[in-house]
């Protein structure tokens, strides 16, 4: 068989999509557990902190490390190589929000509440620029929930952020199954 | 150096590709497979059988919850291959590349 530079250059081109499009999906196949798990998270967190907002503290401190645990178990099966990085990912959000809340100060449990949510939908959207649209579909959708809740649903933005923010956690994990 | 007959048909182009993307030894489901490529069921079948023959690809049958359930992976023969038919394919374009500037005056 003789191919000509043109049949290489177009089987060429075709391999290169064929791959990107298989490692896309699958980077969205390994993410979907994350994604439901913490739409869980979410769900029980603030759905628990709108009865007990003085209690709101303890019950995230018992809900964190459930779902770092969870997450990492659920999409790599605790393998050590993965197992570092998603711990150093963990360590840096966790110490990022420690001295982000520090330096800020903020005055109110919600403001708490909305600066996580909006925060994760920014690493949600930044990896979608490089890694697939659909993270940054979901990005967008949890930004939009959260400043819709902060600002209309005050009296009622934990239970606000239980159902439609860890609904769309939930429901992009479902999306990121689907091929 | 001479193009893999078997590889470069476009079906099979596109399976090896994206079984290529994938962990050595990493499987991927035969739905999963079909829905990515948007094959049929009988055409992607055959290819992958083809495949199997030239030792190329690897397929495990089994069941998950009394579903059958068909995984592909690509072998080690498989992926040395696709990488010996790529690298032919670049000398193809480099070839004409260097013929081109050759042409120049």
């Amino acid at each position: 068989m003789t191919l000509t530079p043109q049949d290489a250059g177009a089987a060429l081109r075709d391999i290169e999509a064929a791959q990107a499009r298989s490692a896309e999906l699958r980077g969205y196949q390994h993410a979907a557990p994350n994604f439901l798990i913490w739409g869980i998270i979410w769900a029980v967190g603030y759905g628990l902190s709108d009865p007990f907002p003085r209690h709101a503290g303890s019950i995230w401190a018992v809900l964190v490390p459930i779902g770092l645990a969870a997450g990492l178990f659920a999409a790599h099966g605790g393998k050590p190589t993965f197992a570092w990085r998603y711990g150093a990912v963990a360590l840096a959000m966790l110490a990022f929000f420690a001295a982000t809340f520090f330096v800020m100060a903020p005055v109110s449990g919600k403001q708490i509440a909305a600066f996580v949510p909006l925060f994760v939908a920014l690493a949600y959207v930044l990896c979608g620029v490089f890694r697939g649209p659909r993270y940054a579909v979901a990005g967008i959708a949890v930004a939009a929930a959260t400043l819709v809740g902060f600002v209309w649903l005050q009296q009622h933005f934990f239970l606000w952020m239980a159902i439609v923010g860890g609904g769309a956690l939930m429901l992009a994990g479902f999306w990121l199954r689907r091929v | 150096m001479s193009a893999d007959e078997i590889i470069h048909q476009p079906v099979r182009l596109r399976i090896m590709a994206t079984l290529n993307a994938l962990p050595e030894g990493e499987r991927i489901e035969f739905t999963r497979l079909k829905a990515i490529l948007n094959a049929t069921d009988g055409n992607l079948g055959a290819h992958l059988t083809t495949l199997e023959n030239a030792g190329y690809i690897g397929i495990e049958k089994d069941f998950v919850a009394k579903k059958p359930r068909t995984r592909v992976a690509l072998t080690r023969i498989g992926r040395r291959a696709f990488a010996r038919h790529v690298s032919y394919l670049r000398d193809i374009i480099d070839g004409a590349a260097g013929e081109d500037a050759e042409k120049r005056p």
